[in-house]
């Protein structure tokens, strides 16, 4: 029998904090966590072996930022390895994320529109969660499109290149009296495919017009869906160096093993020149800053001094107001903060047979050569919380050719119309308590896990020919084995 | 706030020493450490809460949004005969069914995830602020006014604070006479748009309809949304949490912080406090598993592991209530002329709220449920 004295810290597992989502919080009320420091020292022959730390430290997606919650408040918790201020910093920013803007002038929140996607970033990010596709006869409300004129760049950026009278961004609703730029119709086609042990899985291709453009839309314009995408996790994505994502990369695949691994380089407003892109679906964005920024401005039309011009300039649903910016940097800057620090739910069920059997698979399917189970986050200025993690995200942040079925056939910066960087899967299982849906991939168009799966295409092709051939049973387990993320 | 120490326990086999530093803790080795099996601190055996979950999911929610639903026709009701004769007698009705309605949708916000959220019936219900110059521009057009075309314009645009500002404006002092023919097509349609909505969401909820109402009673079992009751038990506390941290924290505090009348809610009709008083009502109800029936609440569970627990809490959410009823009306007034009665409703649900988190959160999660 070994002796061995183990000095054990393990913060997030010996604090848990409940919840979540508030409003506001006044700063005296919060005292300085407690860390507590469990320090155990005991006779184990298991000890010495790894992988029982392994199982304990799996369960900790976001490392010391992880909670313990797998209700419908799983995305929308505070880091709880927040300092005092740190948490009344994001509590401010949680009640501007769901601050409900309205039409110039009012009292409060003014500067809605003209045009704009939704009225609030909640609205769209419910529960700080994921977005879906309308249902026949609903609203579009957490997803959107992009367009862009073919075969141009802009002249600044040298991304997308504005279709006039439309910009990037079809914005679909309006203020009162003044006309949307356009809506859009949605229609799926029903397919079928049938697994080697004989099972069936339908799959539906969505196809997509818009219609009731208030001007004539050019022919050439290219469209891209989006969903909202999850908000949590994002402060320890944009920790993580810059040098750890472009190891990773493998752009023309010179390791032969059949998986790229591109990093998107893109306008960055601030550098007034390109950074690494590492948020959205095609990674279009190098900073959370610029992503909120570019959100309030595209998605609500509300400027700021990053974004000054209203995103309706030059069209004729402009005010020409010159109220701009509109919203204050100390919101822009709570707001950013706010999402950099939320919450990454533990994994569930880790010690599951069944489970572990799947996470087996996904390694062995070649899943994890794009989603990247494990990653170390750097130090980020201001943001102790999230600097210097051990994370579980299970992504590269680079890009990949999804193939043909998956392609919107816009690019995006370096992104080609075939290729999206690999989201990250933490929090997947939790969807349905959160937004009590389980629609996945950029468009929302896999009605669950295993159709996300089998969507995909391109580099992913053989890892998907793989799930599709297994015995049920595995394939079962893999599913397992997500939803415990 | 959520900001609770808790402690997880971990039982090992192995363990010899064990050495916490700043708070007891129950520890462990590792060999055992992943198993997280939990026992309860107190009883040692599994509690079974499917009553518990059982009496919430029936006699708390479903019974709040029937309640709801009732009284948002009571409303539509009042609404027409406003409209079939304009008169002080009937604005007045209509005043007092919107308060009416007012109160089963404060208590309901202490249970506020589930169809409400996903099915975005809490922003057509409840958002704010109203955009008044859409409202404007919208009652200037010509433009039918039905509850289906009320439901393709914004959240901002429908509900109770668009209903209140259209009967109330400005506390007591509407007259019948000033509201235009407009404005009564507008609350005719979005009262009724209100309805459909109150409605929805009890069907949501109820067994004869989407059933959302199992999902949290069969917790742990059949449930396809919380894998077990303990999943099913926090999210009950997570509720109460997060409306008592709004109360204390945002709805009383901010508008008292800021001294700015303009981020009071319900502030047309006066009826912050009421509003207030409900949200803490609802706390108590899920706690108690009462809304017009009586079950069993968290407190038999409460109960049976701390009952010295159980009474202070019971008696801080009464006070709380009772705290914020000594507060003047009107609040948009108190907030500067009653501080220290303002101040002291903020600390009663402060105090509620730190009990939710530092005590009955941690024994659900301390908990050893079936």
């Amino acid at each position: 029998m070994k002796r061995c004295l183990f000095p054990f810290f393990y913060r997030t597992k010996n604090y848990e904090f409940g919840i979540m989502k508030s409003n506001h919080l006044s700063h005296t009320q919060f005292g300085m966590m407690l860390f507590c420091m469990l320090i155990v020292a005991c006779d184990s022959d298991n000890l010495t072996k790894p992988e029982n730390m392994d199982v304990l430290d799996k369960r900790l997606s976001g490392g010391e930022t992880t909670v313990f919650d797998a209700t419908s408040h799983a995305f929308s918790t505070p880091a709880p390895n927040l300092s005092e201020d740190g948490l009344a910093k994001h509590l401010d920013g949680d009640l501007e994320f769901e601050a409900v803007f309205v039409t110039v002038p009012a009292e409060v929140n003014p500067g809605l529109g003209p045009v704009y996607n939704n009225i609030s970033c909640i609205n769209c990010h419910a529960r700080d969660g994921r977005g879906r596709a309308p249902t026949s006869g609903e609203k579009l409300t957490s997803m959107l499109f992009r367009v862009s004129l073919a075969n141009q760049v802009d002249d600044v950026t040298h991304g997308p290149a504005p279709v006039p009278g439309f910009g990037t961004q079809l914005n679909n609703r309006a203020i009162y009296g003044v006309p949307p730029e356009g809506t859009v119709t949605i229609n799926y086609t029903e397919g079928e495919l049938t697994t080697s042990d004989g099972a069936k899985v339908y799959l539906r291709t969505p196809s997509y017009s818009i219609e009731n453009t208030y001007q004539p839309l050019p022919d050439d314009v290219e469209i891209s869906p989006r969903v909202a995408p999850v908000v949590f996790g994002l402060g320890l994505l944009e920790a993580i160096p810059e040098a750890a994502i472009l190891a990773l990369a493998d752009e023309d695949d010179q390791d032969g093993d059949g998986i790229s691994g591109k990093a998107n380089y893109v306008w960055d407003v601030r550098k007034n020149g390109l950074s690494l892109g590492r948020f959205g679906w095609k990674a279009n964005q190098p900073t959370l800053l610029q992503q909120v920024a570019s959100a309030y401005h595209d998605d609500i039309g509300i400027t700021t001094s990053l974004l000054p011009t209203e995103s309706s300039a030059g069209q004729p649903q402009y005010d020409g107001r010159g109220d701009d910016p509109e919203l204050s940097d100390e919101i822009m800057d709570v707001v950013t903060f706010y999402i950099q620090t939320l919450a990454v739910p533990a994994r569930r069920n880790v010690d599951d047979p069944v489970v572990q059997r799947g996470e087996e698979l996904f390694d062995s399917a070649g899943c994890t050569g794009c989603h990247i189970p494990k990653l170390q986050t750097g130090t980020l200025a201001d943001l102790p919380a999230v600097s210097n993690q051990t994370i579980y995200p299970y992504t590269d942040l680079l890009l990949h050719d999804m193939g043909p079925g998956l392609a919107d056939n816009r690019p995006d910066f370096l992104a080609s119309g075939s290729e999206w960087r690999t989201p990250p899967l933490w929090g997947i299982g939790l969807v349905k308590v959160v937004n009590g849906h389980t629609n996945f991939l950029h468009d929302g168009r896999a009605r669950g896990l295993l159709e996300a799966i089998l969507w995909h295409g391109g580099e992913a092709e053989q890892s998907r020919d793989r799930v599709q051939q297994m015995p049920a049973s595995d394939r079962d387990a893999l599913i397992a084995f997500l939803e415990s993320l | 706030m959520r900001f609770n120490q808790h402690l997880e326990k971990f039982y090992c086999s192995t363990l010899s020493t064990l050495l916490v530093l700043s708070v007891f803790l129950i520890g462990c080795g590792l060999s055992g450490c992943g198993e997280d099996e939990e026992i309860d601190p107190v009883t040692g055996a599994a509690f079974d809460a499917t009553t518990i979950l059982n009496d919430f999911a029936n006699k708390v929610v479903l019974a709040t949004y029937t309640d709801l639903d009732n009284k948002a026709s009571d409303l539509l009701n009042a609404v027409n005969a406003l409209n079939a004769a304009a008169n002080q007698s009937h604005l007045e009705l209509a005043q007092t069914a919107w308060k009416a309605a007012r109160a089963p949708w404060e208590q309901s916000e202490a249970f506020l995830f589930g169809p409400v959220d996903t099915q975005g019936l809490d922003p057509a219900l409840d958002s704010w602020p109203v955009n008044r110059v859409d409202l404007d521009a919208v009652l200037d057009s010509d433009q039918d006014l039905t509850s289906a075309s009320i439901d393709a314009l914004e959240d901002t645009l429908k509900g109770f604070h668009t209903i209140e500002y259209l009967l109330f404006r400005e506390g007591d002092q509407r007259k019948a006479e000033e509201i235009t023919p407009r404005e009564l097509e507008y609350l005719i349609a979005t009262t009724e748009n209100l309805k459909a909505k109150t409605g929805q969401l009890r069907t949501a909820w109820d067994a004869s309809g989407e059933n959302y109402a199992g999902e949290v009673a069969n917790a742990g079992t059949s449930s396809t949304i919380y894998k077990s009751q303990k999943d099913g038990m926090q999210e009950m506390v997570n509720g109460m949490i997060v409306i008592a941290d709004e109360v204390a924290n945002g709805k009383i505090s901010d508008p008292f912080t800021e001294q700015d009348t303009s981020l009071v809610e319900s502030q047309f009709s006066f009826n912050s406090i009421s509003d207030f008083q409900d949200n803490i009502r609802g706390i108590q109800n899920v706690y108690m598993g009462k809304f017009t029936g009586d079950g069993q609440g968290l407190n038999e569970f409460v109960n049976g592991v701390d009952a010295g627990l159980d009474a202070r809490f019971l008696t801080e959410v009464q006070t709380a209530i009772d705290t914020i009823g000594a507060i003047p009306d009107p609040f948009r007034d108190s907030i500067t002329s009653h501080r220290s009665s303002v101040q002291a409703a903020i600390d009663a649900v402060s105090t509620v709220q730190r009990t939710l988190e530092n005590d009955i959160l941690k024994l659900v999660l301390d908990g050893n449920f079936n």
